[in-house]
């Protein structure tokens, strides 16, 4: 749990240390002031990245060059404090776990795991294939490190492929196949098994709160044959030489992999609603979180940007009362919505005006 | 002054040596005995002249051939292939390996514009077919381009009539299978040997 935050010029934020040591954190504002730019503050001390995009160095404050972000952590009432650090500076980005360099982001994505809820999720319901690997793959990330080695090592031999089918290297092809085609497959069977898993998570929350009374579900569809060996996907990339090379891009594999939410009449997300797509994106995140927590047995930390704010009541309602286990969780409200309804006696209300954070009580 | 930011400026440009580092090094050597600046400064620029590649196998050496290559004692049927002449000495220093060396001078890497015909993987087939080699032991890192390179090595001399070896791969002595990522475990698996 982040006990607090500190920000130097970070985006529209003011420099300041901001308490926030309770299980939930409401940051309430008009659009524009800094609540979204608070939680990537978070989100970025959770991986050493910002879930909103762009450069790095986009996340300066306007004028500014550089930045850094601090935050003290505690795993339990009796553990020692941590403090974990991301610095922007002369162009490169570090970050420290008590003030020791982190080599891998790997070993921040174990310590402090994040699930954010953004209105971009939309994305991964809507059926961009591309935002739809990516929600599986960070997924997949959270509960198994290894999954980060293997799709990082496949991205890096498909750039080397594409960049030789570019310059029509015919021999170093051949190896790049039999690469493509091992780290391919590991990642085609990890990615089956983990759906495997997730589907179920997913499918039944998504009916707790739609109510819709079918079963709306995940399926993977594989760009490789299912259980085909790495040698005979790299027999069928030799036969498909030719076209590759006209285009100069690799045609097949864990990158043009695809993941459709099916029910019984097919593909879901052809005929649904824009609220039910809308609760399908917030659904995955919410099984997200709880596949991460039953599997890892960490609970992750939850930021929720502005999610309440398309449901009716009745699902505003059972969206809250079915939030998966969580360590701490930060909310982003507009000053109409009724966040109070929201609140316990523990929960720290923020209010934040102009990239600053006033306790409620002292607004 | 200016022979001290001078200096300064040329040691940061070393490996792994920042400003800080330089600074101090700089400052050591200002108050260190004369005759060890002179001795230091004098090994600095003989270096260059006095090693060179040993046209044999690539490697570093101070004559050519290298006394590996020209070690009698060498078992000359065994050609271990590393990317650099610095991981000659590394194998070396296992006192493992009795067989001669061939050093690539890189990795194939596409997306750096590195291509077989900028390392000396023509010079290696040529030295195979000399016809004393019967092994060939490919110790490229276990990286993604060091797998290419071993696979593109291995297809280049699969008519040659030699057994091509890669170093095995897996858990680290003294290391923890639970930190062990998923790539490294697979090989280890394939790659177990019986008790």
């Amino acid at each position: 749990m982040f006990e607090s935050v500190t920000t130097l010029r970070f985006r529209n934020l003011a420099d300041a240390a901001t308490g926030v040591g309770a299980r939930r954190v409401f940051l309430v504002g008009e659009n524009g002031q800094g609540k979204t730019n608070f939680l990537d503050s978070v989100y970025s001390l959770c991986y050493g990245t910002s879930f909103r995009g762009g450069a790095d160095s986009d996340a300066a404050r306007h004028g500014g060059e550089e930045w850094s972000l601090a935050g003290d952590t505690r795993s339990g009432p009796e553990e020692p404090p941590s403090r974990v650090s991301v610095t922007y500076r002369a162009g490169r980005k570090t970050a420290a776990l008590d003030g020791k360099a982190v080599g891998d982001r790997k070993a921040m994505i174990e310590r402090n795991p994040a699930v954010v809820f953004c209105p971009s999720d939309m994305e991964f319901a809507r059926g961009e294939p591309e935002r739809r690997r990516f929600f599986l793959d960070q997924t997949a990330s959270l509960v198994s490190p290894g999954y980060l080695d293997s799709l990082r090592a496949y991205r890096k031999v498909l750039r080397m492929r594409n960049q030789s089918l570019k310059e029509r290297r015919l021999d170093v092809l051949e190896v790049l196949d039999e690469q493509l085609a091992e780290y391919g497959t590991i990642l085609r069977d990890r990615r089956a098994e983990i759906l495997g898993l997730f589907d179920p998570v997913f499918a039944d929350r998504y009916e707790s709160v739609s109510r819709l009374g079918i079963r709306v579900g995940l399926e993977y569809r594989p760009s490789w044959k299912p259980g085909s060996r790495p040698e005979d996907v790299a027999a069928a990339l030799r036969t498909r030489r030719a076209d590759e090379l006209a285009l100069g891009v690799t045609l097949s594999g864990p990158h043009r992999d695809r993941f459709r939410f099916t029910c019984e009449s097919g593909d879901f997300s052809a005929f649904a609603s824009t609220g039910q797509l809308r609760l399908l994106a917030l659904t995955l995140r919410i099984a997200q979180a709880g596949f991460c927590a039953e599997r890892t047995g960490k609970e992750p930390l939850l930021l929720l940007d502005d999610v309440l704010l398309e449901l009716d009541p009745d699902k505003r309602r059972r969206f809250m009362e079915g939030l998966p286990p969580h360590e701490q969780a930060f909310f982003t409200f507009l000053p109409g919505e009724p966040y109070e309804a929201y609140a316990d006696g523990s929960t720290m209300v923020y209010w934040v005006t102009d990239g600053r954070l006033t306790d409620t009580d002292r607004r | 002054m200016k022979a001290l930011e001078d200096l300064v400026g040329l040691l940061s440009r070393l490996p792994g040596i920042g400003r800080k580092s330089a600074t101090r090094i700089a400052f050591h050597l200002l108050k260190a005995d004369e005759s060890y600046a002179r001795a230091l400064a004098e090994r600095i620029q003989t270096l260059r002249g006095s090693v060179r590649f040993c046209s044999v196998c690539g490697s570093y050496a101070e004559t050519d051939p290298c006394p590996i290559c020209s070690s009698p004692g060498r078992d000359r049927s065994l050609l271990c292939v590393v990317e650099q002449p610095q991981d000659v000495l590394t194998v070396e220093a296992s006192r493992e390996y009795r067989g001669l060396y061939h050093v690539l001078g890189g990795l194939l890497s596409p997306l750096d514009g590195v291509g077989p015909e900028s390392l000396r993987i023509d010079r290696l087939a040529e030295r195979v077919r000399g016809g004393e080699v019967r092994e060939v032991v490919l110790a490229t890192n276990p990286t993604v381009e060091g797998d290419t390179t071993a696979l593109y090595i291995r297809k280049v001399l699969e008519n040659a009539g030699v057994a091509v070896t890669r170093l095995a791969t897996g858990i680290p002595v003294g290391g923890d299978l639970e930190y062990a990522d998923k790539l490294t475990l697979a090989r280890s698996l394939r790659g177990r040997v019986k008790l």
